[in-house]
């Protein structure tokens, strides 16, 4: 199985990278040169431009930008794994129970469902974050989780629908399984395949979601750095201090290509095809 | 003594294009060690009956009100969920016809046989693990313990119907359920899988329902047999006698309609027209509109279960009538 995966030439990239990021945000108190919220010099060290003692340069407020980018990994990353769990656990919870169950319970839970995704997800974590304006990591991880896994149910309902009709599941009820064991062991690996594949999607989503809130304000709060507020930091300045905005950036659309890289290359592994 | 019985046993689904009566009012008992052969065309409703004798009428079938599904004298249509998970697996169990879906791809062939001892008995991870290999040992598969680890696509169709058959037998069952058990298998494994089943009916002391559309594989097997048409029992008899006499002019028309090896050369006979839907039967008998002894009492009445000699049942009027048939 993993041998498989391990073929797919778009598995090793994104792996390659999705591991070096983890290993960056972890290691991120000791890669980084500063604390991420050091004022080093607020007279004269300003937006200074990349040098060997502050290789992506400093910010307005004199921050070593490096420091930063590394720890915002460490916040951006734990944020988009957070969340991300919190979406497959009850995407998949959801998704399982209507697929299996069928009608009136299909109905009513799909329902639901549609309705959370008619509305703009952006604008529901504004709304919320606008009335709790301080939020903190762990707040803002499951916001995010909780109104992230309606797409996620609707293809774990989908598979589940047509998992549940394949002979080894009237084959594991006809040896006397009942509906936990049913469900657990014998429909719920059936149906990993494309929530693995989501997941990985999902990751780069969320990494851009946070961005896009913290660039804003609404995300994590300053000075606890994250890659959307350090683009911020750096949008007025972007003529004399381009390093600032640019090195959050650039974090930003790797980590969202790595995780695109992964998923594209999972579901081309599970692909009946590719075998 | 039986130890099966199913009385007025009718499952019907709901679809777009009327009311499918896919089971209709099938009876039949199955006494202690007995092999009783349910024969008949796809879409005759043997499966369907088979899942209903198990509780596992897919959605959207519905079982009927006066259906009886009678496991040692006790009716499980009338009982829990529960009360029917425990007697599948370990008193009733199911061999169905293709071992290929009917692994889970995903678990290893071990898992999937203990997990039938853990579902009904309480014992050690150990313990289930040493019976799941002799139980593979016993159906012939060499290597057990080896093959316990192993997944279903790294086994041969044969060697998974056999890990099939040991998973129906791990909690010894008193009843087998063997839904066309050799169709999906080569020819030369058919004739194996056959005698491990007739062998380990013997043994464990079993009855078996064998569902089937091949007669000669019903005659080589079963000590009776009950044909099926149109989602009702046509006719039953023992082995010997239904297939010297058949009664119902449809079991002529299928043992007419088997190819045979012995004997000059012939044309291949075949039953005129084709099974109806489900939705649509005709009026009267089933069979009538295919039937070359038909009359306008088949299209009006339906026959009920007529006994023309003690010990076997047909569904035909010319039980009543037998100087018609020379017509």
């Amino acid at each position: 199985m993993i041998a498989r995966f391990w073929r797919v030439r778009h598995v090793r990239i994104g792996l390659a990278l999705v591991g070096a990021l983890g290993l960056v945000a972890i290691a991120a108190p000791v890669l980084a040169p500063y604390r991420p919220d050091t004022v080093i010099d607020v007279i004269h060290a300003r937006d200074l431009p990349p040098s060997l003692a502050h290789p992506l340069g400093t910010d307005p407020y004199s921050r070593d930008v490096l420091s930063r980018v590394l720890y915002g990994a460490r916040v951006s990353l734990a944020i988009a794994a957070f969340s991300v769990a919190i979406a497959v656990t009850l995407g998949t919870a959801v998704g399982l129970t209507a697929g299996y169950a069928g009608g009136a319970v299909d109905a009513v839970l799909m329902r639901l469902v549609d309705a959370g995704l008619a509305i703009p997800r952006f604008f529901i974590l504004l709304v919320v974050v606008a009335l709790w304006p301080r939020l903190g990591i762990v707040a803002l991880g499951g916001l995010i989780g909780l109104t992230g896994w309606f797409g996620m149910s609707r293809i774990v309902r989908q598979e589940t629908e047509s998992v549940r009709r394949r002979e080894y599941v009237t084959a594991a009820r006809a040896v006397g399984c009942g509906t936990p064991r049913t469900l657990l062991r014998h429909v719920l690996p059936n149906v990993a395949g494309p929530v693995i594949v989501a997941a990985a999607l999902g990751m780069g989503n969320v990494i851009l979601l946070e961005t896009g809130l913290s660039y804003l304000g609404f995300g994590v709060q300053p000075p606890t750095p994250s890659w959307g507020n350090i683009i911020w930091d750096g949008h007025d300045v972007m003529l004399n201090a381009p390093w600032v905005a640019t090195a959050a950036g650039v974090a930003v659309v790797l980590t969202v290509l790595a995780f695109s890289y992964l998923g594209e290359g999972l579901r081309r592994a599970l692909e009946p095809s590719a075998t | 003594m039986s130890v099966l019985e199913v009385r007025d046993l009718s499952v019907t689904f709901t679809t777009p294009s009327g009311v499918a009566r896919a089971v209709d009012e099938v009876a039949f008992s199955l006494d202690v060690g007995e092999t009783l052969a349910l024969v008949g065309e796809s879409g005759s409703g043997k499966t369907m009956t088979a899942l209903a004798v198990l509780g596992l009428v897919p959605p959207p079938g519905r079982v009927g009100p006066a259906s009886q599904v009678r496991y040692q004298d006790r009716n499980l249509l009338a009982g829990s969920e529960a009360a029917w998970r425990a007697v599948r697996g370990a008193e009733i169990a199911i061999v169905f016809q293709e071992p290929t879906t009917s692994l889970n791809p995903v678990l290893t062939i071990g898992t999937q046989i203990t997990e039938t001892i853990h579902a009904h008995e309480r014992v050690s991870k150990a313990a289930a693990r040493a019976r799941a290999a002799e139980l593979l040992q016993r159906v012939g598969i060499a290597d057990p313990t080896h093959r316990l680890d192993s997944y279903p696509h790294q086994l041969s169709g044969g060697m998974r119907q056999r890990a099939m058959i040991a998973m129906a037998l791990a909690c010894r069952p008193k009843v087998l359920i063997a839904d066309e058990p050799t169709t999906a298998l080569d020819v030369t494994v058919q004739a194996q899988i056959l005698e491990l089943l007739a062998a380990l009916k013997a043994e464990l002391g079993m009855a078996m329902l064998l569902i089937t559309h091949n007669l000669g594989l019903a005659a080589g097997v079963a000590d009776r047999v009950a044909v099926m048409y149109g989602g009702r029992i046509v006719e039953s008899a023992d082995t010997d006698a239904l297939f010297h006499q058949p009664v119902h002019p449809y079991t002529a028309g299928l043992l007419r309609a088997a190819p045979r090896l012995e004997g000059p050369a012939r044309p291949q006979t075949v039953i005129p027209g084709a099974v109806p839907p489900a939705t649509a039967w005709p009026t009267g008998c089933r069979f009538h509109p295919r039937c070359a002894f038909a009359w306008e009492h088949c299209a009006t009445d339906e026959p009920p279960p007529l006994i023309p000699t003690p010990g076997r049942t047909a569904r035909c009027w010319l039980v009543e009538e037998p100087d018609r048939r020379r017509a």
